[in-house]
C-alpha cells in the first residue's frame, strides 16, 4: 500500500480543503468592488492637477471552470500639468479639464490546474484612444505550491492632441511576462516575473512638444524583473508584503522600486496597513536640465539650433529622481462578505533622494496627495 | 442524523457566529438528505430503486464521492465495501439473533463493489444490490463544512458529528482542542484518553456503537464485507488525519484487520492512532 | 541589449532558486496562513488598478505585474 494513499484519495474529492493562494482553481465566490479615488499633485509655486476617479470591479465564476472580470473606471481630471520641467501654464490656474472612461473584460477558463485567460480593454479620452488586448496562461504543479505564468499583450493608441495643429498619431505596444509563484512554507510565498515591452510610433508628449521642447524617439525597449515576497507572522497576525522591481530600458533609464508593507490583524475585523514606497531613477538619455540655450532662450536646450532634428525632452517623468510614497490602510470586514477601506498616501519626487544622491536639479519637487475609500462584497 | 451533531465556532461577534453556524449547519443538512437511505427522495434512493435495471446518471459529488469509493476498495483489498449496507438483513440488533450462514450467504451474493458497473457518469447494480453511503457520509459532511467555514473567514473552531470531528483551527488562545476517546467497554461518557489535536481530525470506529451480545460473544455492526460476519480483533480504532473522511476510512479497515497488519497499516498511512485491542491494549501512535 | 541579458540571466537564476527553495513540499490542510486575502499577491485589485496607473503616469519606470493593460495621455 502507497503511503498516505487513502488521504490522497480523500484529498480528490470536493471541498475538503480550503481554497489557498497561489492555488491554479476556479475562485469559490463572487466578487463586487467599488473604490473611489481623489488625487491632487502639486508643486511649491502652485497645484498642478487634481483627479477624481470611481472604479468598479466585478469578479464572478460563471460555471465550474469558467471565471469572468469586468473593470470600468472614469477619471475627471483638472488642472494644469508643466509646459516643460516644472513651469505651470498661466498662473491664474487655468488649465485643462479631461475625462476618461476605461473598461476591460477578462474570460478565464479552467482545466484543472491550468487556467488561460483573455482580456480585452478599452480607454478613451478625448485626445487619446486605447484599445488593447492579452492572453495569459496559468499552470499549478500538482501540489499546487508552483504557478507558472506565461502572457502576452497588444496594445494599439490613437493620439489626437486637442490643442494646436490636429493630428492622429499611432503608438503600439507589444509586451510578455513570464513568471513564477511559489509556496515557500507555511507562511511564505513568493513571485517573480520578468516583463519586456516593445512601443513603436508616437512616443512623444504632445503638448509638451506644442508648449516646450519634446521629440523623443519612435521606438522603446523595456523590461522589469519583480520579486514579490509574503510573510505571515502567526504570534503577531501581521501579514508582511514586500517587493522589488528593476526596471530598464533603451532610453537608458534605469530604476529601482521598493515597497514594504504590513498588515496587521485587530479585533473586531479591522486591519491596519502602514505601507512606504520607494523609487530612484536615471534620466532618460535625451533629458535636458533646466538650462537654456543663450541665445533662443526657454524652453530650448542648449546647442539646439545646431541639432532640431535631435531627441529632447524635459518632461519631469524622464529627469533622475528618487520619490517615496509613505501611507496607511484601515480596512473593516463585516458580516455577510462586506467590508470598507480607506487609504491615504503621501507621494513626493526629490532629485536629491536618488540612490547615491545624483538626480536633476533645477526642478522643483513634486508632491502628490492620494486618497482613496471603498466597499466590496464577497458572496 | 440520528447522534449528537455540534459546530464550535470562533468568530468576531454574535452575529458572524451565527452566520457561520448557520451555513456548517445547512450544508450538513444538505448532504444528510442527499444521501440518506430513509429519503425516498435522495440519491442513495435513487440508486437503489434503479438497481436490476439500466445504468443511471449521477451528478458530480456522487460519482467524485463513487471513485473515492473505488479507491478505498482497492486499497483495503475489499474491506471497505459501500455494497455491504443488504447485511443488514441478516443481522438483526433488536432481536439479537445471530444469522445462519445460509441467511448470510444468500444476502452476501448481493454484497461486492466489484459487482458493480461504475463507469463515469453512469452508475448500475444487479438486482437485489444496494449502496449505502452510510459509512462516509457524517465523514464527507464534517469535512465540507469545517472547509465552509474556513472558507467563510473561520479561524478556530470544530465541526463533531456524532464523534466524527474536523477541525477548523485551535482554541482561540492557540490551546490544542482535547478529544475524549470513549472507553469501549465503560458507560457513554467515559473516557480513556484525550488526543491533543489543532489541526485536521478525528474519528473513531467501535464494536460498542452496535452490537448484542449471544453466548457470551459479542456480535457488532463491523462487519466484513466478504464473509458477512463481524470480527473481533479491536474494541476501538481512533485516527488523527487531516481529513475526515481519510481518518474514518483509515479507521474501519483499520477495525476489520488483524492486529498486527492493522499497526502496519496505519503506519503506511501515516496517521496518528489510538487502537485498543480485543483484550483492552492500547496502541497508539 | 547585453544589459537585458545579464539581468534576465539573474532574474531567472533567482525564479529557479525560489522555486527549488520550495522543494519542502507544504501540504494543502498547511495553508491556512496562505489563504488570507492579505498574504494573497492581488488581495485589492482596484487598489493595484490605481496605484499602477498612478506611477506609470508620473514616472518613468512601469510594468511588472501584467500584460495588454493599454495607454492612456495620463502618460
Amino acid at each position: 500500500m502507497k503511503t498516505g494513499s487513502i488521504l490522497a484519495a480523500a484529498m480528490a474529492l470536493p471541498g475538503m480543503l480550503p481554497s489557498a493562494h497561489a492555488q491554479v482553481t476556479v475562485p469559490n465566490a463572487t466578487l463586487i468592488q467599488f473604490k473611489y479615488l481623489y488625487y491632487r499633485d502639486y508643486q511649491d509655486s502652485g497645484n498642478r492637477i487634481t483627479v477624481k476617479s470611481p472604479a468598479l470591479y466585478l469578479l464572478a465564476p460563471i460555471s465550474e471552470s469558467w471565471v469572468f472580470e469586468i473593470g470600468a473606471v472614469y477619471d475627471s481630471i483638472t488642472g494644469a500639468s508643466p509646459y516643460y520641467h516644472t513651469v505651470l501654464s498661466g498662473a491664474s490656474g487655468e488649465g485643462v479639464e479631461d475625462k476618461r472612461a476605461a473598461g476591460d473584460i477578462t474570460v478565464t477558463k479552467y482545466f484543472g490546474r491550468t487556467a488561460i485567460s483573455a482580456r480585452a480593454a478599452y480607454s478613451t479620452e478625448d485626445d487619446y484612444k486605447s484599445v488593447a488586448g492579452g492572453l495569459t496562461l496559468r499552470h499549478a504543479t500538482p501540489d499546487q505550491n508552483t504557478t507558472f505564468t506565461l502572457g502576452g499583450g497588444y496594445s494599439s493608441d490613437q493620439i489626437s492632441p486637442a490643442d494646436g495643429p490636429a493630428f492622429t498619431r499611432t503608438k503600439t505596444t507589444v509586451d510578455g511576462i513570464v513568471g513564477i509563484s511559489q509556496v515557500l512554507s507555511k507562511n511564505d510565498t513568493a513571485q517573480v516575473n520578468l516583463y519586456y515591452a516593445q512601443q513603436r510610433g508616437y512616443l512623444t508628449d504632445p503638448y509638451k512638444a506644442l508648449y516646450g521642447v519634446d521629440q523623443r524617439p519612435d521606438k522603446r525597449d523595456q523590461m522589469a524583473a519583480l520579486i514579490r515576497w509574503n510573510h505571515y507572522f502567526e504570534g503577531l497576525k501581521a501579514s508582511l508584503r514586500t517587493s522589488y522591481r528593476f526596471y530598464h530600458d533603451d532610453w537608458e533609464i534605469n530604476a529601482h522600486t521598493g515597497t514594504v508593507e504590513w498588515a496587521q490583524e485587530l479585533p473586531y475585523g479591522f486591519t491596519l496597513t502602514p505601507s512606504v514606497r520607494y523609487t530612484s531613477q536615471s534620466a532618460a538619455f535625451f533629458y535636458y536640465d533646466p538650462v537654456y540655450d543663450a541665445a533662443l532662450g526657454p524652453p530650448f536646450p542648449p546647442g539646439y539650433v545646431n541639432n532640431p532634428n535631435g531627441f529632447y525632452t524635459s518632461d519631469q517623468r524622464l529627469s533622475a529622481f528618487g520619490g517615496i510614497t509613505p501611507g496607511i490602510k484601515v480596512a473593516k470586514s463585516f458580516v455577510g462578505g462586506w467590508s470598507v477601506d480607506a487609504k491615504a498616501e503621501y507621494y513626493e519626487q526629490r532629485a536629491d533622494w536618488r540612490v547615491g544622491g545624483d538626480g536633476s536639479p533645477g526642478l522643483q519637487d513634486f508632491k502628490a496627495q492620494l486618497y482613496q475609500v471603498g466597499v466590496s462584497k464577497k458572496f | 442524523m440520528a447522534s449528537h451533531c455540534q459546530v464550535r465556532v470562533y468568530a468576531p461577534d454574535e452575529s458572524v457566529a451565527r452566520e457561520w453556524s448557520d451555513a456548517a449547519i445547512a450544508e450538513v443538512r444538505r448532504i444528510e438528505s442527499k444521501y440518506s437511505r430513509y429519503r425516498d427522495d435522495s440519491v442513495t434512493a435513487a440508486i437503489n430503486r434503479a438497481a436490476g435495471g439500466a445504468a443511471i446518471p449521477v451528478d458530480a459529488e456522487t460519482a467524485a464521492l463513487l471513485d473515492f469509493a473505488s479507491a478505498l476498495h482497492a486499497q483495503s483489498e475489499g474491506l471497505f465495501d459501500l455494497t455491504s449496507g443488504v447485511l443488514r438483513g441478516a443481522w438483526d440488533f433488536k432481536a439479537q439473533r445471530v444469522p445462519s450462514q445460509e441467511a448470510i450467504g444468500k444476502l452476501l451474493t448481493h454484497v461486492g463493489w466489484s459487482k458493480v458497473t461504475w463507469l463515469a457518469p453512469t452508475l448500475r447494480l444487479d438486482a437485489g444490490m444496494e449502496i449505502d453511503f452510510g459509512g462516509i457520509g457524517k465523514e464527507y459532511a464534517a469535512d465540507r463544512a469545517a472547509t465552509l467555514l474556513m472558507d467563510l473567514g473561520a479561524r478556530h473552531g470544530l465541526v463533531n458529528l456524532g464523534g466524527d470531528v474536523r477541525i477548523i483551527g485551535p482554541h482561540a488562545d492557540g490551546n490544542a482542542w482535547k478529544i475524549a476517546v470513549q472507553d469501549p467497554r465503560g458507560n457513554p461518557g467515559a473516557t480513556i484518553a484525550h488526543l491533543e489535536v489543532s489541526h485536521g481530525a478525528m474519528a473513531t470506529s467501535g464494536d460498542y456503537e452496535r452490537y448484542f451480545e449471544s453466548n457470551g460473544r459479542r456480535y457488532s455492526h463491523l462487519l466484513d464485507p466478504r464473509t458477512g460476519w463481524p470480527v473481533e480483533f479491536w474494541r476501538s480504532v481512533s485516527v488523527v488525519a487531516p481529513i475526515a473522511i481519510a481518518a474514518g476510512a483509515c479507521a474501519t479497515v483499520a477495525m476489520l484487520t488483524p492486529v498486527d497488519r492493522a499497526l502496519k497499516f496505519l503506519d503506511a498511512q501515516g496517521v496518528r492512532y489510538l487502537a485498543v485491542d480485543a483484550v483492552g491494549h492500547q496502541h497508539s501512535k | 541589449m547585453k544589459r537585458f541579458a545579464s539581468v534576465f540571466t539573474c532574474a531567472g537564476a533567482l525564479a529557479l532558486s525560489v522555486a527549488l527553495v520550495g522543494c519542502s513540499t507544504v501540504q494543502p490542510w498547511q495553508k491556512g496562513n496562505l489563504a488570507k486575502s492579505e498574504m494573497s499577491f492581488d488581495h485589492d485589485p482596484l487598489q493595484t488598478r490605481f496605484e499602477e496607473h498612478t506611477y506609470f503616469s508620473k514616472e518613468g519606470a512601469s510594468g511588472g505585474m501584467s500584460v495588454g493593460g493599454g495607454g492612456c495621455g495620463c502618460n
